[in-house]
C-alpha cells in the first residue's frame, strides 16, 4: 500500500533525481530517448517496489542503477551495445553479451560533477531553435510529459512532440557535444542557459487563464532548476542572480492576480500577501551575489525587484534608486523596453516630465511601435499628472495592441477611470 | 566529425569588406589546414555561372541561376574534419566572410571517404578535367517515400558509374537541413541561427564534386542523376585563377 510517507518519497525523488537519471543515462549510452526511457521505467520500478519495501536510503543511486540495468537489458537486445562496448575500447562480443564488461560499462564511478550541468548546457545549446531548447529543458531537466508541456505552452501535443524529437535529432547528427562547455564559452553559454530558465519562468508567470495550474508550475521548475545551477555554480553571480530575480517575482504571485483573474498592478496590490520567506531568501542571494562585485543583467533586475520588496507600501518606494539601477542595465543591455521601465521609474521619482520626455523619444521606436505598453505607460503619467482628456486618448490608443483580456481589461477600467475623473472636474 | 561549411553571400561584397577577405583568408586557410580541421575548401564561380537543372517528363529543363531564387547565393565551401559541433562554430566564426556575410555549417551523413581525386582537387590541381560542383536541391515537398528510396538507390549507381568513368572527384550526402547551423560574426560577438542561411523551402540534400570536359557534359551528368526528375540539380564551376 502506498502511505503518505512513501507517496511523498516517491514525489520528492521525481522531482529531484528524474533529471539527474536522465543525465547520466544519457552521458552512458549516447541516447536521448533510451535515456528518457529507462528514467521512466525506474520511476515505475520505483512506484511498484518502494510500497512494499519502503523508499530506499539513497533514491537517486536506487533510481540510476535501476535505469542502468533496463538499458543494459534494451543495449543486450540491440545492435547498439555491441557499438557501445566497442567504443569503450573493447572487441564486440560474438554472441552472448560479455556480462562482465557491461556492468563495468555502467558501474564506473560517478564523475564528481554533476551530469544535470552537462545536460542544461547541452539542453541549451545556442545552435538549438530558441523554442527547442525551453522545450528539452523542460521535458529532460524537470520530467514534464510531452503532453503537459503543450498545454503549458498552449500547443497541440503533436507540435511539441515534433518540436521536442526535432531538437534531440540535432544535437545527435550536428554533434553537439554532451559537455559543460570549457571556460572560454562559459560566461556567454552560462547566460544562455540562464535566458532559457528565465523564459521558463516568465512563460509561467504570465499565465492567465484555463490551465494556469500547469503554467504556474513552470515557475516551481524554473526556480528549483535555477537552484540547482546556482548550487552547481556558487561562484556566477548571475545565476545566483537570476534566482534572487525568480524569487522576489514569485513572492508577489498570489497577491497579482485578483479574484475575478484580473491583474493587480504593483502600487494597487496588497504587500501583506508578498511571500515573506521567499522575498527574504531572494534579498539574501542577491546580497551574496552583489559582493562578487560582477554585476550583470539579473543582479540588477534583482536589485530593482528588491526596492519594490523592501518598501512597506508604495509610496515608500525607493524610485530614485530604481531610476538609477533602470540607468545601469540599459548601460549593459540596451533596449528600448529598459528605457520604457527607466521613464517610469524617473516619473515616480518626482520628474514626470522627465519621464514623458523619455516615453516621447521613444515613440519613433520601429521596435515599439506595436507595444502596448508604451501608450499604457504614458497614459497612466498622464493621468498622474491630472490631464484625463489625454490620458484617455492614450488608453483608447493601447487598447488594441494589448496581447490579453486580462490587459485589456486593465486598460478599459483605468479609461473609465480617467473619463469619470474629467467629467468630476468639469463639473466642479 | 566531418562538417560541410557553405559560405554565404547575398550579394557582391563591398570594395572594403573585399579588401578584408583577401587580407585574411590566406590566414584562416593556413591555420586551418595547420590544425587539419579543413580538408577542402574552393570558391565557386559567381552565380550568373551557374545552370539549374530539372527533367520532367524526360525533358531536360534548363535555368540560368542558382536553385534558390533569392539574393542569397552560395560563394564556396569548405569542407571540415572536426571533433564536434563547437569547433566547426569555432572555426566558422573565424572565417572572415562570417564578420560580413552568413556561413552555414551541415553535417554530413556518416560514410563520406575522400580519395586521390579529392586530394588532387583540394590542392588545385585541375589537370584531370575541369571541376564541377553539384548541388543536389531538394524541392521543399518530399517525393513519396518509395520515390525518395529509389532515389537514393539509382543515385548511389549513377555515382559508382562516374566513377568507372573516373570523372568522380568526391561527394556526399548531407544530414538533413534541420541540422543546419548559420554562423554570423557581428561587433565581435558570434551570432548563431538555427537552420540554414537561405530561407528557402528548396534545401542543399548534398553535393557532388565532378571532373569534366564543360559546362555542357556536367549539366547532362545532372539530368541523368533520378534527382532531377523530382527535385533539382544546380550545376556552377569553380572559380579558377
Amino acid at each position: 500500500m502506498t502511505t503518505p510517507a512513501v507517496q511523498r518519497a516517491l514525489d520528492a525523488a521525481f522531482r529531484e533525481e528524474w533529471g539527474r537519471v536522465v543525465a547520466t543515462m544519457i552521458r552512458r549510452t549516447g541516447d536521448w530517448d533510451l535515456a528518457e526511457e529507462c528514467a521512466q521505467e525506474a520511476f515505475a520500478e520505483a512506484l511498484r517496489r518502494w510500497p512494499v519495501d519502503g523508499p530506499p536510503r539513497r533514491p537517486g543511486a536506487w533510481l540510476t542503477t535501476v535505469a542502468g540495468n533496463r538499458a543494459i537489458d534494451r543495449l543486450r537486445r540491440g545492435a547498439r551495445g555491441a557499438e557501445l562496448l566497442e567504443q569503450a575500447g573493447r572487441e564486440a562480443p560474438q554472441s552472448d553479451m560479455d556480462e562482465e564488461a557491461m556492468s563495468e560499462l555502467f558501474d564506473e564511478t560517478d564523475e564528481i560533477q554533476d551530469d544535470r550541468l552537462r545536460l542544461i548546457f547541452t539542453c541549451c545549446h545556442p545552435a538549438l531553435p530558441l523554442e527547442g531548447r525551453v522545450a528539452l529543458t523542460v521535458r529532460s531537466l524537470a520530467g514534464l510529459t510531452t503532453s503537459e508541456i503543450a498545454r503549458a505552452f498552449l500547443l497541440p501535443e503533436a507540435t511539441m512532440a515534433k518540436r521536442l524529437t526535432r531538437t534531440k535529432a540535432k544535437i545527435v547528427a550536428a554533434g553537439i557535444p554532451y559537455r559543460v562547455p570549457p571556460a572560454h564559452l562559459l560566461p556567454e553559454r552560462t547566460a544562455g542557459v540562464l535566458a532559457v530558465l528565465y523564459l521558463m519562468f516568465n512563460e509561467g508567470y504570465s499565465a492567465s487563464s484555463g490551465t494556469e495550474l500547469i503554467r504556474a508550475g513552470l515557475c516551481d521548475e524554473a526556480i528549483r532548476l535555477t537552484r540547482a545551477l546556482q548550487q552547481l555554480m556558487p561562484d556566477e553571480p548571475e545565476a545566483t542572480g537570476a534566482l534572487a530575480l525568480m524569487l522576489l517575482h514569485h513572492s508577489r504571485r498570489h497577491a497579482r492576480v485578483g479574484g475575478g483573474g484580473e491583474l493587480i498592478t504593483l502600487e494597487e496590490q496588497d504587500r501583506g500577501g508578498w511571500d515573506e520567506e521567499e522575498i527574504q531568501e531572494g534579498l539574501r542571494l542577491l546580497e551574496s551575489a552583489l559582493r562578487r562585485r560582477r554585476v550583470g543583467p539579473y543582479q540588477l533586475q534583482a536589485a530593482i525587484a528588491a526596492c519594490h520588496a523592501r518598501a512597506d507600501s508604495a509610496a515608500d518606494t525607493d524610485w530614485r534608486e530604481i531610476a538609477g539601477l533602470y540607468a545601469l542595465l540599459e548601460g549593459q543591455m540596451p533596449s528600448p523596453v529598459v528605457r520604457l521601465n527607466r521613464a517610469v521609474a524617473v516619473a515616480m521619482a518626482g520628474d514626470i516630465e522627465a519621464g514623458l520626455a523619455i516615453i516621447d523619444e521613444l515613440s519613433g521606436d520601429a521596435r515599439l511601435e506595436r507595444y502596448y505598453l508604451l501608450d499604457a505607460t504614458r497614459a497612466d503619467l498622464l493621468r498622474r499628472r491630472g490631464d484625463q482628456v489625454a490620458a484617455a486618448a492614450a488608453y483608447e490608443r493601447a487598447l488594441p495592441l494589448a496581447p490579453s483580456e486580462v490587459e485589456r481589461r486593465y486598460l478599459l477600467g483605468r479609461l473609465k477611470e480617467v473619463k469619470t475623473a474629467d467629467r468630476h472636474h468639469k463639473a466642479l | 566529425m566531418k562538417y560541410l561549411l557553405f559560405i554565404g553571400a547575398d550579394g557582391l561584397p563591398a570594395p572594403e569588406d573585399l579588401a578584408v577577405l583577401q587580407r585574411e583568408c590566406p590566414g584562416w586557410v593556413e591555420e586551418m589546414d595547420g590544425r587539419g580541421v579543413r580538408l577542402i575548401g574552393r570558391e565557386l564561380e559567381l552565380p550568373e555561372t551557374a545552370a539549374t537543372v530539372r527533367v520532367r517528363d524526360g525533358e531536360t529543363l534548363v535555368t540560368d541561376g542558382p536553385f534558390a531564387e533569392t539574393k542569397e547565393f552560395v560563394a564556396g565551401f569548405d569542407l571540415l574534419e572536426c571533433a564536434d559541433l563547437d569547433e566547426a562554430i569555432e572555426v566558422a566564426a573565424k572565417h572572415p566572410s562570417s564578420w560580413f556575410q552568413a556561413i552555414e555549417i551541415r553535417p554530413f551523413m556518416d560514410g563520406l571517404g575522400l580519395g586521390d581525386e579529392a586530394e588532387r582537387f583540394a590542392r588545385g590541381d585541375d589537370s584531370r578535367g575541369a571541376p564541377y560542383c553539384l548541388m543536389m536541391c531538394v524541392d521543399g515537398i518530399p517525393a513519396a517515400p518509395a520515390v525518395e528510396e529509389a532515389i537514393r538507390r539509382d543515385g548511389q549507381t549513377w555515382w559508382r558509374d562516374l566513377e568507372t568513368r573516373g570523372l568522380q572527384v568526391f561527394g556526399h550526402p548531407l544530414q538533413h537541413k534541420d541540422t543546419a547551423t548559420t554562423v554570423r560574426v557581428r561587433d565581435g560577438e558570434t551570432l548563431l541561427s538555427d537552420g540554414p542561411f537561405i530561407e528557402t523551402k528548396e534545401f542543399i540534400g548534398g553535393i557532388a564534386v565532378i571532373n569534366c570536359a564543360g559546362r555542357e557534359q556536367a549539366i547532362e551528368i545532372a539530368a541523368v542523376h533520378p534527382l532531377a526528375r523530382h527535385h533539382m540539380i544546380e550545376v556552377r564551376p569553380f572559380w579558377s585563377e
